[in-house]
């Protein structure tokens, strides 16, 4: 397309990198067919190539961004589904980054949604203050029915009815590998999750050093995602150091081969922490931690999981957008099910978001409901014993709209290789 | 591009007619901020860009009448809009029209398996009508190259074709019958389940009337059954001439392929740097895909190697595997993607007979080195729907204009040797100043009568498929 | 009302419309006296004929609108091609004379059994020059297969029975003839059964390219199913097809019956004649209101195109009398009305002098936009006037 930046503009490197992603896109319109929010609103302002043109239109005159293109942007899902269509490359993620980026600095903001970002941004990524706001919201769960904000409401919602119990293995330590070690990888032990949901990591640890793997639990922190894509960049930053600190001295002192991810949504963002800290002091140590970033089931796939035979079970693999759009991780994961003697199937319009992503049900809970229930459908529509994915966000998402059990992929993975049967099958769990 | 001068009554009108619109459809349904407005500016084909007054979106037929009866009161020009990814501006918006989307309108409503059809509401995206089939084993035959975004809408309206419309024709030969709005809210509906019309064929003028004629909101399409297999085989010529002597023969030969796919030198290149597909070096490469069975496909790829042999291939590839197939395919449905990462290009539609083809690839080259601009063909060489993809830099003043006036030879040339000037993208505006070349001014005259029977205040669509001069009584009338 | 007359090229033609001081009848071969024919001074394009260009490996041919099908057939024969919309012949079944051209077989959209496969005579039409109701000389379309430069007045022009135009030239497609063909019957015991079995075979991806029912003369009922293409695939095809459809009834391999199954020959001696397309299940709906209403006359009955196609012929003693037929003309149209489709009379000895409608009624909206079409292309109303009503 046609660009009109400045050159002065153009002088700003993140302006002419997004002006290179301007005029890559040909507007040829093809990833309307594949974006959620277009696909139940029908609204070109609701789709990527409405929302590349808002931000083109935004960011080349300097705009104050006005209330519906704000409205517009904040509805992007960035689950990807767009990047993986796009027959230009257009690079929508960093586009979209940056529009968020400019809003945070640029926009003011209601009271009421200042106010909830900002909660947001000071309780989900630390595990400790989550726990007792998860306490709290189980404790004071009835005040949701009167409050009038829906965002509020959904939070409200959305607090699981067990809330489990703090877990040793966030502690610092290492566990050894059982056998002879393949492989020696750090764990990122997430942020949220690390409250919502501790049999992840317990199952990813036994799972790993059950294969060969050492891996290693360092003092950390959350990976920055979450705030990144509300356009709180600096906050993200913050946060996102201490992990690059921490990863890239390990692998220096003690050498990692991998440093592995079992939350696909920060997967994506640890992998592109070379251009968040692109020009900044951090960078060589971000490329470094970005370059040992893996997605569990990557690593798995080079453990080389034993063939099992059928395990008699249907497995309905829910890919999360992350890792199917964000990290181009479509098959791994069904492979490996399959591998240990699951039958896998994925549901129809399996590129579709199941409306998680992140914060949006919280931000969004009606379009992110009308996406739950679409999701849903089709997973249910055939009859698996349980739904399998490689992302926190989804697994609560969907949980709340399904009586099936909702495990992580490697929950049942370590099932089947020795581990115990996930608490999920026994009823709801978080 | 000349546009006509707009109504400035209708422009004063504005809220006035925004309120009536919010009686009949809920608010986020009306866009009417210049913000938003902004979006519908243009559809694919972005050198050409004016925002519109308004833009609905609609969720029923019922909404669609109101919204047409509101505009047909206050003569408001309405411009329909499908996925918006019209190749020749048939979307484009002039300053005082109203953009009526039909894109929230994407159901299925009836599958009939046993008498092979399906209705469906037209802003469903073409790739998902196959999609809704497909686990009976059915599908969608017209493939426009934008099927997975384009809509039904847009596909009735310019009778759009693909690349497998060598065996199964193209939208009008698919389509059975439509339900359909006209400018002053009448709901008609034409055709149905049943072959042949009942008295003139209205259905077939109102495909390929490019939105003028009327509203389409329901679509009855034939569904096929799927073949057992399909494969391709792949086969890369020194020479254009001797490429396009090989697709003659294999046609006469008897074999029909599904599908024959042309990409000549500065393509291929360009699809190699980026689908990395592994395409020989060559002066032109072909692509022929055959349906059946495993035997009934290696059977018709025998025939058709043994024929290209005779023709001294610089290289023949038979695909003997999905994965292979996929690979052969890949360079081809990558390559305007691939040649959007170099360069802003034009991609034009002109259709040729078959025999000319070496002729007007050598014209075209002629051109090329005229204008200075570097060209790309890649096309439908079964039926001699050709795409030549223009490229010139958006960014620099004067580039499009010259890339215009090319694209204006290329196709007169194409008229010249007995072919017409567009294939499968519809006029729109881009061809528009161009008709009389292909047409005389009676001719379009007939054409346009058959206009003012269904819309004879001349608000849908006005600005499009006609010169602005031949057009100009009805219009201002 | 003086001879035919016989323009022998454009401009003679668009003359002899524009002077036309009455209205005009307008001819081919004459071979389909279909619809209400009135009075008129009769015009046939018979001298309007000679092929214009071939181009085999283009599958492209432009002839003049007079041209004799059957000469048309000959040349394309020579280069092993054919007319794959397989124009039925009507001069058996109406027991006419004369040559039937191209301009009739576009004018009056005439397919065969292979439309069910392949489209219709409107679907082979890329171009055509035709002299409209004022004697205007005009064109639409070209010579190639992708054509959406402006309107698509051939689909228009096709199937308009001479009511918008006279034809002068014609541009076609043409496909390769195949190189043999295979047919198969399969008995079947009910209509049901029947119309279940074309629809099975038509789901298959077998390329079915002919579906219609034949009846012996103890009104047994065989179901055609044929297969063309090159002989290995052909053998292929009809095995598994075999295997597809055997549970309808037993099955046998017949010598090539689609000459009749096209053309009715057989139907010549019938009185009454109506030619029906609808949803091919409702085909069921037609053929239990004709048991109905004849009760235990009964009445001939031949389906194509899977069911689609319904072709119903009585005979004297089943016309019984002009009550009685013109009941089942009513009858059987309001039915097509409800259900979706045409119904038309194709001949009628009985109910010849009546004032019937030959042709499906249209309904409101339609009917408007025909008239309004008409108007436009024939402001004076001469070109067959009435002839589709």
């Amino acid at each position: 397309m046609q660009t009109h930046f400045t050159e002065k503009q153009l002088k700003d490197p993140k302006v002419k990198h997004t002006n290179d992603i301007l005029r890559s896109c040909i507007h040829c319109g093809f990833c309307t067919a594949t974006c959620p929010t277009y696909h139940v609103l029908g609204d070109e302002l609701d789709s990527p190539r409405g929302r590349i043109y808002l931000i083109k239109d935004m960011l080349e005159n300097n705009r104050t961004p006005d209330v519906k293109t704000v409205q517009h942007i904040d509805r992007c899902l960035s689950c990807l589904a767009c990047v993986s269509t796009c027959p230009s490359g257009v690079n929508y993620m960093h586009l979209v980054d940056h529009a968020r980026e400019y809003i945070e600095q640029n926009y003011r903001r209601s009271l009421s949604d200042r106010l909830l970002r900002w909660i947001l941004v000071r309780i989900l990524p630390f595990p400790n203050r989550f726990r007792i706001a998860l306490l709290g919201a189980k404790v004071f769960r009835f005040l949701g029915y009167f409050i009038p904000d829906p965002r509020i409401k959904a939070m409200f919602e959305m607090a699981p009815q067990k809330i489990p119990p703090r877990s040793t293995n966030d502690e610092p330590q290492i566990f050894p590998a059982k056998g002879s070690m393949k492989m020696r990888v750090a764990l990122m032990t997430g942020c949220a999750q690390r409250a919502l949901n501790t049999d992840i990591n317990d199952a990813t640890i036994r799972l790993l050093t059950r294969h060969g793997a050492e891996v290693v639990v360092l003092k950390q922190g959350c990976c920055g995602a979450l705030t990144h894509h509300m356009g709180k960049s600096m906050e993200s930053h913050r946060t996102a150091a201490v992990n690059i600190h921490a990863f890239a001295d390990e692998d220096d002192a003690r050498g990692l081969d991998a440093v592995v991810i079992n939350t696909s949504g920060c997967g994506t963002t640890v992998k592109d922490y070379g251009h968040m800290f692109s020009g900044d002091l951090l960078e060589k140590k971000a490329l470094q931690v970005a370059a040992l970033a893996r997605d569990v089931s990557e690593v798995l796939v080079d453990l080389e999981l034993p063939k099992l035979p059928d395990q008699g079970m249907r497995v309905a693999y829910h890919a999360a957008c992350s890792l199917q759009h964000g990290q181009q991780i479509k098959t791994y994961p069904k492979d490996l099910l399959r591998q240990v003697g699951f039958k896998v199937f994925e549901p129809e319009n399996s590129h579709l978001c199941c409306g998680s992503a992140g914060t949006y049900n919280l931000m969004q809970p009606k379009i992110s409901g009308q996406l739950k229930s679409l999701k849903v459908e089709t997973l249910e529509a055939k009859y698996p014993d349980v739904i399998a994915g490689g992302n926190l966000g989804c697994m609560m998402q969907i949980g709340s709209g399904t009586e099936l059990p909702i495990v992580h992929t490697v929950e049942l993975l370590d099932w089947a290789t020795g581990g115990p049967k996930p608490p999920a099958f026994f009823g709801k769990s978080s | 591009m000349e546009m006509p001068q707009p109504n400035l009554e209708v422009l004063r009108k504005k809220l006035e007619i925004v309120t009536a619109l919010l009686e009949v459809l809920p608010r986020e349904a009306v866009i009417d901020n210049p913000a938003e407005t902004k979006a519908y500016e243009c559809d694919a084909l972005t050198a050409y860009r004016c925002p519109p007054m308004i833009a609905v979106l609609p969720s029923t037929t019922q909404q669609v009448s109101e919204v047409l009866k509101i505009c047909y009161h206050h003569e408001v020009p309405v411009v329909p809009r499908g996925s918006g990814t019209s190749l020749a501006g048939g979307a484009l918006p002039t300053v005082d029209s109203v953009i009526l989307g039909v894109a929230k309108m994407n159901k299925v409503l009836e599958t009939d398996y046993e008498n092979r059809v399906i209705k469906v509401q037209s802003g469903r995206t073409n790739l998902s009508v196959s999609g809704a089939v497909e686990e009976e084993n059915f599908f969608y035959a017209p493939d426009p190259s934008s099927q997975l975004a384009c809509a039904i809408a847009g596909n009735i309206a310019m009778n759009s074709g693909g690349a497998h419309c060598l065996k199964y024709g193209v939208t009008t030969n698919n389509l059975l019958g439509v339900k359909m709005v006209m400018m002053d809210g009448e709901i008609v509906e034409i055709g149905g389940s049943y072959l042949d019309s009942s008295g003139l064929d209205i259905l077939g003028v109102i495909c390929g009337s490019e939105g003028q004629l009327g509203v389409v909101t329901e679509a009855t399409l034939r569904i096929l059954p799927k073949p057992e297999g399909a494969r391709p085989v792949m086969i890369a010529f020194n020479s254009n001439e001797v490429a396009g002597t090989c697709v003659a023969d294999i046609i006469k030969a008897g074999v029909l392929p599904v599908a024959i796919e042309f990409m000549d030198r500065p393509i291929i290149e360009i699809c190699e740097k980026f689908a990395k597909a592994g395409y020989p070096e060559c002066e032109a490469l072909l692509i022929v895909e055959v349906e059946g069975s495993e035997t009934e496909i290696q059977d018709q790829m025998d025939r058709i190697s043994s024929i290209a042999k005779r023709h001294s291939p610089i290289e023949l590839r038979q695909s003997q595997s999905e994965a292979e197939s996929a690979a052969i395919w890949l360079g081809r449905k990558s390559a305007f993607g691939a040649v959007g990462q170099v360069s802003d290009y034009m991609c034009l539609d002109g259709t040729i007979p078959v025999s000319a083809l070496p002729q007007v690839l050598r014209r075209i080259e002629g051109l090329s080195k005229k204008y200075g601009l570097k060209v790309g063909n890649v096309f439908h060489a079964g039926d001699g729907n050709m795409h030549p993809l223009i490229m010139y830099d958006a960014n620099k003043d004067g580039d499009l204009a010259l890339c215009e006036a090319m694209g204006a030879e290329v196709l007169r040339l194409c008229v010249e040797v007995g072919g017409c000037l567009t294939g499968e993208h519809g006029v729109g505006i881009e061809k528009r100043d161009l008709m009389e070349d292909q047409y005389s001014l009676n001719d379009l005259e007939v054409q346009m009568s058959v206009k003012d029977v269904f819309d004879p205040k001349w608000l849908l669509n006005p600005a499009k498929v006609f010169p602005l001069s031949a057009s100009e009584n009805r219009r201002l009338g | 009302m003086s001879g035919t007359l016989y323009p022998i090229d454009e401009s003679d033609l668009s003359d002899a419309v524009s002077g036309a001081i009455g209205p005009l009848q307008i001819l081919g071969g004459g071979t389909r006296p279909i619809g209400r024919i009135i009075k008129a001074q009769k015009l046939s394009t018979e001298m309007l004929k000679g092929i214009v260009t071939y181009e085999p490996g283009a599958l492209t041919m432009v002839a003049k609108s007079g041209t004799p099908i059957a000469e048309i057939q000959t040349e394309l024969a020579a280069e092993n091609q054919r007319l794959a919309f397989e124009p039925m012949d009507y001069r058996g079944l109406l027991d006419t004379n004369g040559a039937p051209t191209l301009g009739g077989v576009v004018a009056a959209n005439v397919s065969g059994p292979r439309r069910i496969q392949v489209g219709a005579a409107r679907d082979f039409t890329l171009g055509l020059s035709f002299v409209d109701g004022n004697g205007q000389l005009l064109k639409n379309g070209g010579r190639v297969m992708k054509n959406v430069t402006g309107y698509d007045l051939v689909k228009l022009m096709a199937g308009s029975w001479g009511t918008l135009g006279v034809l002068s030239e014609v541009a076609l497609k043409v496909l390769p003839a195949s190189e043999t063909q295979t047919t198969l019957e399969i008995h079947v015991t009910s209509w049901e059964q029947a119309v279940g079995c074309m629809s099975a075979a038509l789901r298959t991806p077998f390329d079915v390219s002919g579906a219609a029912t034949q009846c012996d003369k103890y009104g047994k009922i065989g179901v055609l199913v044929r297969v063309e293409g090159f002989e290995a695939s052909v053998v292929y095809r009809i095995e598994q097809l075999k295997a597809k459809l055997f549970e309808f009834g037993n099955i046998t391999e017949l010598p090539d019956p689609w000459l009749e199954v096209k053309n009715l020959n057989s139907w010549k001696p019938l009185n009454t004649v109506w030619r029906i397309s609808v949803r091919p299940t409702d085909a069921l709906k037609i053929l239990e209101l004709m048991r109905l209403l004849q009760k235990d006359r009964g009445f001939q009955c031949q389906l194509d195109w899977g069911g689609g196609l319904i072709w119903i012929g009585l005979n004297v003693e089943q016309a019984n009398d002009v009550a009685s037929c013109t009941q089942v003309h009513e009858s059987l149209q309001a039915l097509v009305a409800t259900l979706g489709g045409h119904g038309n009379l194709i001949k009628s000895k009985i109910l010849s002098n009546l004032d019937i409608t030959h042709f499906q009624p249209l309904p409101r909206a339609v009917s408007i936009i025909t008239k309004t079409l008409r108007q436009k292309f024939d402001p004076r109303g001469i070109l067959n006037p009435q002839r589709m009503s």
